[in-house]
């Protein structure tokens, strides 16, 4: 990611900056065409997110075509309403995280932060509705693959639901963890060194758009497991 | 966009935004997050709902696609984005559809086609050869001679 911030070695660089602001990078005409070339690399970024995710869908709709009747017996065991209460969760989250974005373009980078910070708190939220599910899930043994011991599904190969579902989740988990800890080094970093600024808030875009996209697979995860018979 | 190289001094001029600096108002997102909550409700509730056949899976589809449009639209500023940002990031489900589309068209024919080769008694050596699961001969004959080393 282009942080487009230098301030030391600008006198090196054979000028001073001030005929543009500090944060344009020396390879980029004006700040315009920075921000576009930015956000086109975070939209290539999620496009890559996107088919990586795919992989695990896919594997989901093929062994659901192979094994209708274990998915269907399978996804009964999962708790709905957790699934319902971690949606709300992450829609929740999704909203803070546009306002966060909406403050920084209003200027208002401690409204942004203070956004920030009920993101990170639902992440955080999220992340314990999972443990609670994952740990019921070891304790009666519906695990991936060998490791699966429950015996109470009717139908072939009831690991490979549970290899699905724990795949899926858990790189989806990942990724909100990853996205808490890049929220709070923002807050931290440059946030807090006044860096960001109604001009030049492609930080805090960026990352937002990361985090909708983080939600945006939760909502086909949510369905798709949880719910679907 | 100021397409000149001697950048401007200062920002705030009208033709300087930078691409896609559309700011909603505060009432957008609360009736955006209203409607991915009522959905989330509706798609909770439909669950409930003994639907026939594939409706079960269409139906979750069909909403979760919605609440996708919605987030994408105003939550990511998509709808405010360039067009060809847009056109990006639609080729992410573009290729994704390439990927579903000829996956579960070789997995769905497939057994028919094993189907077929039973009936031709070659079931042994092809089956062996190309190594389907089991379960796409379900309905053949039922042996397990056909997939694993067994030739």
């Amino acid at each position: 990611m282009s942080n487009g911030i230098e301030n030391e070695s600008e006198v090196a660089a054979g000028h001073a900056h001030g005929d543009h602001p500090a944060f344009l990078a020396h390879h980029f005409h004006d700040a315009p065409q920075q921000k576009s070339a930015v956000k086109f690399g975070m939209w290539l970024f999620l496009v890559q997110e996107i088919l990586f995710f795919a992989g695990l869908f896919m594997a989901y709709f093929a062994f659901r075509a192979l094994y209708p009747e274990t998915w269907l017996a399978a996804h009964e065991l999962l708790d709905k309403r957790m699934g319902a209460f971690n949606t709300v969760v992450l829609l929740t989250s999704s909203l803070t995280m546009a306002l966060a974005v909406r403050a920084c373009q209003l200027d208002d980078i401690k409204g942004c932060v203070r956004y920030l910070w009920i993101t990170i708190g639902c992440a955080f939220g999220f992340m314990i509705v999972k443990y609670f599910e994952y740990s019921h899930k070891f304790h009666v043994g519906t695990l991936p693959g060998k490791f699966y011991t429950y015996e109470g599904i009717e139908g072939g190969a009831p690991e490979l639901f549970f290899s699905v579902y724990f795949m899926m989740t858990g790189v989806h988990g990942l990724h909100v963890v990853i996205g808490i800890g890049i929220m709070l080094w923002m807050i931290m970093g440059p946030l807090r060194r006044g860096k960001v600024s109604s001009q030049y808030y492609a930080l805090v875009e960026n990352v937002g758009l990361y985090w909708h996209l983080v939600d945006l697979i939760w909502i086909f995860l949510f369905p798709l497991l949880y719910l679907v018979r | 966009m100021s397409s000149s190289h001697a950048a401007a001094p200062s920002h705030g001029h009208g033709h300087d935004h930078p691409a896609g600096e559309h700011i909603s108002s505060m009432g957008t997102y609360l009736t955006i997050f209203g409607l991915l909550l009522i959905l989330t409700v509706l798609t909770f509730a439909v669950s409930y709902a003994e639907l026939p056949g594939n409706w079960s899976i269409i139906a979750a589809i069909g909403v979760a696609t919605v609440k996708a449009v919605l987030v994408a639209g105003w939550f990511m500023h998509l709808k405010y984005d360039t067009r060809f940002n847009v056109l990006v990031f639609l080729s992410a489900f573009w290729f994704m559809l390439v990927f579903f589309g000829f996956t579960l068209t070789d997995l769905t024919s497939r057994g028919a086609l094993f189907q077929k080769l039973d009936n031709h008694t070659l079931h042994a050596e092809k089956g062996a050869k190309y190594g389907a699961p089991a379960v796409l001969k379900e309905g053949g004959h039922g042996s397990e001679g056909g997939h694993g080393g067994g030739h």
